[in-house]
């Protein structure tokens, strides 16, 4: 039969998969048919794993056996940061080269319990340092929705995967907007959890502070199902929460702020101001309250970020030295080695970012630009605590502009750097924020929403953007 | 930004770039550094009172010292990621 993969979702696919409508084989087979059809002009997967008939017996086997659970023999491509044990993992750098994942991440592990079936691993901004796959050693990936344009990034391979029909949902990262921003990109759903909600155990890091394994998926329900399965107390990850400091008060009083002055600022697309304005309106309609509020410190979230970030990125870079896994180039000395497999493997943009975190971290700037940071990070996590004690959650868009083409910006990387604008506050409070697609513009491309709210709210983001979907 | 403190700023990250790439990155740190420089701005911010412990989102977590995987689990795995190995050994050059 005929699968109509442009439509579904992981309930659609369970529903019909208990029914015996199709089995896993012929759903697995339909996405591997479009990839061998559409992979080589979009680029999302730079591999497809060799042991997919394995997996597919076993989910066959869970059905047959009655332990199959909404995820068995679910279609998921995996980011090629995230370690599958015996898969490559290379962060789409050169300098891991073959590099093969000795471990199962934490996520993986989980998905596995439910027999999920893993694609394979789908292409990203090399190390994650980038808005648009264009920084991968692997080549860049190309947007389904319209191939002259980026997918975003750096999760651009997972969600060109989805948004392609290439797999049904895939799992990404983020350290500041990678999920969301190529989620708006590509006309999807991406969440960004909870920091210490989802573990980080078998992610390669690129900022630990900030960093968060989350879904990019076709709609709120699916995002919801992904996430309850990853999430959970990991003792391998320090900044994990316990399971018992999870289980807070919910209250929900259906109020969203808007931070004004926060949406005032320069580069905004005026398209993409006037369907926020729009959506604000809906949300309204529908029995919210959205209201304007002023926020002082939010606003250079994203200059404390770009602080933090290369701050982390340097030390976390470190390790990549040619001498334990991944690529080497020999050299006379062992300095050489370092230093020649470093230039080597390191992309463009990866080494800016070492250089520019070692400099922020170097004695004599330490003080006017990371302590500044993270004295400005916890102000602005302190202002949004404040704001939430009267709002469920804040809205904005998720990027202030329309997906863009390829080469575009980037021989300017501050104004790449400026598509996360929107994203850095949820990530520098450690809180929950999801994008959710919010319309189409006059040129026929996806415009996004963000809603952002307070610690281990996600239930806040289920919520409404449930309420929200039905009204766009 | 001049050339001698990117030239300084890749010896102490142990990168090697041309000078060609050095000229660029040090012209691509004068709008990063302006842009980011706008943090200062937080200095003079009224209105959000850091006074509590809480305020400042930190806690140490700590677990008990113990060995948690058996002995040589991973390192047959290890080792094959190894560029150059000897006898199980990692194979570095000469240090002294």
């Amino acid at each position: 039969m005929q699968i109509d993969l442009k439509n579904l979702t992981i309930e659609k696919a369970h529903e019909s998969l208990t029914k015996g409508e199709f089995t896993v084989r012929e759903l697995v087979n339909a996405y591997l048919e479009v990839i061998k059809k559409k992979n080589g002009e979009i680029n999302a997967y730079l591999e497809i794993y060799n042991n997919i008939d394995e997996q597919i017996k076993k989910a066959e086997e869970m059905f047959k056996n009655e332990t199959a659970t909404i995820l068995t023999g679910i279609p998921i491509s995996v980011k090629d940061n995230i370690l599958v044990e015996g898969q490559i993992a290379s962060a789409s750098s050169k300098i891991l080269g073959n590099h093969r994942a000795v471990y199962d991440s934490f996520v993986i592990e989980k998905l596995k319990k439910h027999g999920v079936i893993f694609l394979g691993r789908t292409n990203m901004d090399e190390f994650a340092m980038g808005s648009s796959t264009q920084t991968s050693a692997y080549g860049v990936t190309r947007n389904p929705l319209d191939i002259t344009r980026v997918p975003g990034g750096s999760s651009g391979g997972p969600a060109a995967s989805v948004a392609g029909d290439m797999a049904l949902v895939a799992l990404g990262t983020e350290t500041c907007g990678s999920v969301r921003q190529p989620g708006a990109f590509c006309g999807l759903v991406g969440l960004k959890p909870t920091y210490g909600g989802v573990s980080r155990s078998g992610i390669i890091s690129m900022g630990s502070s900030l960093d968060q394994v989350g879904p990019l998926v076709k709609n709120v329900n699916d995002a919801e199902i992904l996430f309850n399965a990853i999430s959970g107390f990991d003792s391998k990850d320090s900044t994990s929460i316990p399971n018992e400091k999870r289980n807070i008060e919910k209250t929900f009083k259906k109020r969203i702020a808007v931070p004004r002055e926060f949406l005032n600022g320069e580069g905004i697309d005026k398209e993409v101001l006037e369907n926020f304005e729009e959506s604000c309106e809906k949300l309204r309609k529908a029995g919210y309250e959205v209201v304007d509020v002023s926020l002082s410190a939010i606003k250079l979230s994203l200059a404390v970020y770009y602080i933090i970030m290369p701050a982390e990125v340097s030390s976390n870079l470190a390790r990549y030295d040619g001498i334990r896994y991944g690529e080497q180039v020999k050299g006379d000395k062992l300095l050489d080695v370092y230093k020649k497999s470093r230039g080597n493997g390191f992309g463009k943009e990866s080494r800016r970012r070492i250089l520019l975190g070692t400099y922020i971290l170097s004695h004599g700037y330490y003080d006017a630009y990371y302590n500044t940071a993270i004295k400005a990070r916890n102000i602005i996590r302190k202002e949004l605590n404040d704001l939430f004690k009267n709002f469920d959650a804040f809205i904005t868009p998720t990027v202030p502009f329309l997906p863009f083409k390829l080469g575009e910006k980037l021989d300017d990387p501050l104004s790449m750097y400026l598509c996360d604008i929107f994203s850095a506050p949820a990530n520098l409070a450690d809180i929950p924020s999801i994008a959710i697609p919010s319309g189409k513009s006059k040129s026929n491309l996806p415009f996004s929403i963000q809603f952002t709210a307070p610690h281990l709210r996600e239930d806040i983001l289920f919520t409404i953007g449930k309420d929200f979907e039905k009204l766009v | 930004m001049n050339l001698e403190d990117i030239k300084k700023l890749a010896e102490l990250a142990r990168i090697d770039i041309t000078e060609e790439e050095m000229a660029e990155i040090a012209k691509s740190f004068g709008s990063i550094l302006e842009y980011v420089g706008q943090v200062q701005e937080i200095n003079k911010m009224q209105g959000v009172e850091m006074k509590n412990k809480e305020d400042f989102f930190l806690h140490n977590v700590m677990r008990d010292d113990v060995v948690t995987n058996e002995s040589g689990f991973y390192r047959e795995k290890v080792i094959s990621e190894m560029p150059e190995s000897e006898n199980e050994y990692l194979k570095v050059k000469q240090i002294l």
